[in-house]
């Protein structure tokens, strides 16, 4: 970063808020994403330099974690598991609507999450409805509402293979008997 | 050599179109708001990734590459969530324009 000139009145209020080993992880990642964005001009960081210090206090005050971060070995796990589900998530909804009679018989089903970690909840949401056939619908209450293609299908199981591989992602050691 | 990395990148971004349109299909074809969403969220995410592999090849130097993977994911990210805030506007059915 070249410059570190932020609006005055919040400069104080931002700085207590970027104390935290997090805070600062957060400013250099968000750093890092302008570079990346904006490429190697110093002037562009008249700009990013408040985008940057504003999207680190926004991530701040909205993150809600408790303390478990996403490790290297479970995102090196993740990673070829996710591309090869997503494809077959593109194919087969690509599949359904391409046939002659559209393929399939919607319907909603529930699923009690056990994840613990909140970014790893919005993290399991959000995969949920880039896998096959499921579409996270509604969360409310530790309890997922997934919408899917196929309900006629069995689609416990492959929410549950996704949990388990979410929680290994932030290594996390799932409690609790699963449920429906 | 070339030749047939040209034809590797050709070949994904036909793919990666061939996807859009399938999700633009599913779009127009499929019943419902819900629906409609597992057709855009999954076809146009695959797609999107397809092309962009294409393209890797043409790319100047590392850090476009890296903006194509970032902008990639950062896609991912806010189509799912939007999906899912939208399909819960229409769940809960306490939206104003639902």
């Amino acid at each position: 970063m070249t410059t570190t000139e932020a609006p005055a009145p919040s400069a104080s209020v931002i700085a207590r808020r970027l104390v935290s080993l997090h805070g600062l992880t957060r400013l250099v990642l968000f750093a890092g994403f302008w570079l990346v964005f904006a490429g190697n001009d110093p002037q562009s960081w008249i700009i990013g330099a408040p985008a940057v210090l504003l999207a680190s206090w926004t991530a701040e005050r909205l993150s809600r974690r408790r303390g478990r971060d996403v490790t290297l070995g479970g995102l090196l796990r993740y990673i070829p598991f996710f591309l090869w589900e997503s494809i077959l998530g593109g194919t087969d909804v690509a599949k359904r609507v391409m046939r002659p009679e559209v393929d399939i018989a919607p319907g909603l089903i529930e699923y009690k999450i056990r994840l613990t970690e909140p970014g790893a909840r919005v993290f399991f949401l959000d995969s949920i409805s880039l896998l096959p056939g499921t579409l996270s619908a509604d969360y409310r209450d530790g309890i997922a509402y997934v919408h899917a293609l196929d309900a006629d299908e069995d689609l416990l199981d492959p929410l549950r293979r996704l949990e388990l591989r979410v929680a290994d992602l932030f290594g996390e050691r799932l409690g609790g008997e699963p449920d429906a | 050599m070339n030749i047939l990395l040209d034809l590797l990148s050709v070949l994904l971004i036909l793919a990666g179109a061939f996807f859009f349109i399938a999700g633009t299909v599913g779009l127009l074809r499929l019943p419902d708001l819900f629906t409609r969403l597992h057709a855009l969220t999954k076809a146009d995410n695959l797609g999107l990734g397809l092309i962009m592999l294409g393209c890797v090849r043409f790319a100047p130097d590392g850090l476009y590459i890296a903006k194509m993977l970032l902008l990639w994911l950062l896609i991912m990210a806010s189509g799912a969530t939007a999906s899912h805030l939208i399909a819960k506007r229409a769940l809960r059915g306490d939206g104003e324009d639902y």
